[in-house]
């Protein structure tokens, strides 16, 4: 019996050092934070006053609804996400369908549209910028020229900027959303196929009928996360607009950097980054609903 | 007859439609090599297809900037970057596996909670904690060093968690065996259990190290002297010094991209694996 206690006392022992590594990183770098950052967003903590800081309530949350800084910044990221995540999802599932049947050269094409998924964002971004330049010698000038057309401040134009910034954004992921589509197409098992050709489906019918409903968990999936990922764009915008022209693209993150960061506003952007947290736990939380447990371990 | 014609037509057009989308698709990354291997010549004339080759631009900006420190370069920076990234991701594999050993193999009291909070840690984005993280890395003095671009990414829930499912389907007997032979719990851990794992290691190391390599709003907040810098933010500073040399500027962005593409070349299945395992993060 005592024997048992004390092998009892050692296993835990032993357990919790194990786990005291990564586990006091946690604790120093996400559970004090996440605690922290929501005292913050109820002080006026600046770090141009030295850390000094003053519980002021709701006073910050109260102001971020009158900044029309942050309520334009909170518009542009929606109109960011309804440009990106549609456009990406799309692109990815057509060319899933059409890189999931064998033959001579698919490898290839895969590769090709995987290659902008890896490559660094701060990379991808800085080539954008100079394809995209307003010079009329510009890559992307040069293509309009082609046609006739003139020059265009891609990245400039208050108009276009953000549909710009979308573009690459979607040049830069769809080939992810490509590889989880072709993924789940392995799942579906190839008798359901033989079974609607016996029926006389021809290729669309079978799309429309079997795939795409089979596909629902991970299209439902990749729409959730693609949404809160677009929810916190901030890189590219930092390199290749600078939230601008005016605010045109200033996002919910851009924003938390210019308070936080810049202006060194800490105590109202931490009010910011509760507003995010907020809207992404409502996110997450739709998600874990419309997916149950089984699909998401 | 007719069904076979319409097969061909359709294969016919299905590569026109590949090839065009895959040619765009490249086409900054061939646009960005291109202009790397030209003479600089300004804004005029880049094309394509380079008319003449030169790796001038390669060596000018492994050398570069010299600006305020003879010493620090791109290639300083590119060294900061393997450190770093061979730094995060060879501490997150230990103190990971070792966390998840224990939530997998150990029955003590609080493993239930434990395993919660590792996954609870999935549920946090990292903007929102990124005020306090700065605040608290600057209390402990380790603002501009890069050991401030380490210590907040040692661990993650993620890998916990991948890491307990890893070793939860090792079955028990091999354990047993060799504690009856009377190895002790880190033995059993490094040299049994872990060469068991070897699928799930790789994985999470490609993960890491891709994303460690291509990590940026932590290093913008953290490092100020170009001598610290990772080479992904140092090109973002170049991007200003050189806007009219885009030979030069291009040439830095090979650099900092030829790691990663090589070792996706290498190890195309692992990296396959190691970003759809990411989709388990949602």
């Amino acid at each position: 019996m005592k024997k048992r206690m004390k092998k009892k006392l050692k296993d835990t022992v032993i357990s919790y050092l194990f786990c005291f590594p990564a586990y006091s990183a946690f604790a120093v770098f996400i559970f004090i934070p996440i605690i922290w950052a929501f005292v913050l967003s109820f002080t006026d903590y600046s770090l141009l006053t030295f850390g000094e800081s003053n519980f002021v309530g709701f006073d910050n949350y109260i102001r971020l609804f009158k900044d029309p800084v942050f309520l334009k910044s909170l518009l542009n990221t929606l109109y960011y996400s309804v440009l990106y995540v549609p456009t990406t999802l799309i692109i990815g599932f057509i060319f899933a369908l059409m890189l999931n049947d064998d033959f001579p050269g698919r490898n290839f094409f895969r590769l090709a549209m995987f290659i902008p998924v890896i490559i660094s964002m701060v990379v991808a971004s800085i080539v954008w910028m100079l394809i995209l330049s307003a010079h009329p010698t510009s890559l992307a000038n040069r293509f309009l020229s082609l046609f006739g057309m003139p020059p265009q401040g891609w990245l400039s134009n208050p108009k276009l900027a953000m549909i710009s910034v979308a573009v690459v954004m979607v040049w830069k992921s769809f080939g992810y959303k490509m590889l989880l589509y072709l993924a789940a197409m392995q799942n579906i098992p190839q008798e359901l196929y033989e079974a609607a050709e016996i029926d006389g489906a021809t290729g669309w019918k079978k799309t429309i009928h079997i795939t795409i409903p089979l596909l629902k968990p991970t299209t439902f999936f990749l729409l959730v996360t693609s949404v809160i990922d677009s929810f916190q764009i901030f890189t590219p915008i930092y390199i290749m607009t600078g939230g601008g022209p005016g605010y045109a693209t200033t996002t919910i993150v851009n924003y938390l950097y210019q308070k936080g960061f810049q202006e060194f506003e800490m105590g109202y952007a931490s009010a910011i980054s509760y507003i995010l947290f907020l809207i992404l736990l409502v996110l997450t939380f739709i998600q874990k609903k419309g997916f149950g447990k089984e699909e998401l371990y | 007859m007719g069904m076979r014609k319409k097969r061909i037509t359709w294969l016919i057009l299905k590569y026109i439609l590949l090839s065009v989308v895959s040619f765009f698709t490249l086409l900054p990354m061939i646009w960005m090599i291109s202009t790397s291997l030209e003479p600089d010549k300004g804004l005029e004339s880049y094309s394509l297809i380079p008319k003449e080759i030169t790796f001038s631009n390669y060596s000018e900006a492994w050398n570069y900037p010299k600006l305020y420190d003879e010493d620090v370069t791109l290639g300083t920076m590119f060294k900061n970057s393997v450190i770093v990234s061979s730094v995060i991701t060879l501490l997150s594999l230990l103190f990971d596996s070792m966390a998840g050993y224990a939530l997998a193999r150990k029955n003590f009291p609080g493993r239930t909670l434990m395993f919660w909070l590792a996954l609870s840690t999935l549920m946090v984005p990292f903007y929102v904690v990124v005020i306090p993280m700065y605040i608290i890395t600057m209390k402990l003095g380790l603002l501009n060093t890069l050991t401030g671009l380490i210590v907040p990414f040692v661990s993650s829930g993620f890998g916990v968690f991948l890491f307990r499912q890893a070793f939860i389907s090792i079955p028990l007997e091999l354990e047993e065996a060799a504690r009856i032979d009377g190895a002790g719990d880190f033995y059993i851990y490094w040299k049994i259990m872990l060469p068991l794992i070897k699928p799930t290691i790789a994985t999470m190391a490609i993960f890491k190290i891709l994303w460690s390599w291509n990590m940026f709003f932590w290093p913008l907040l953290v490092i100020q002297d170009y001598s610290k810098m990772p080479i992904n933010l140092g090109l973002t500073m170049f991007r200003g010094q050189f806007v009219t040399r885009w030979g030069l500027l291009t040439a830095g962005m090979v650099i900092a991209t030829i790691p990663i593409i090589v070792m996706f070349l290498v190890l195309q299945k692992w990296f396959i694996r190691g970003l759809t395992a990411g989709a388990l993060k949602g």
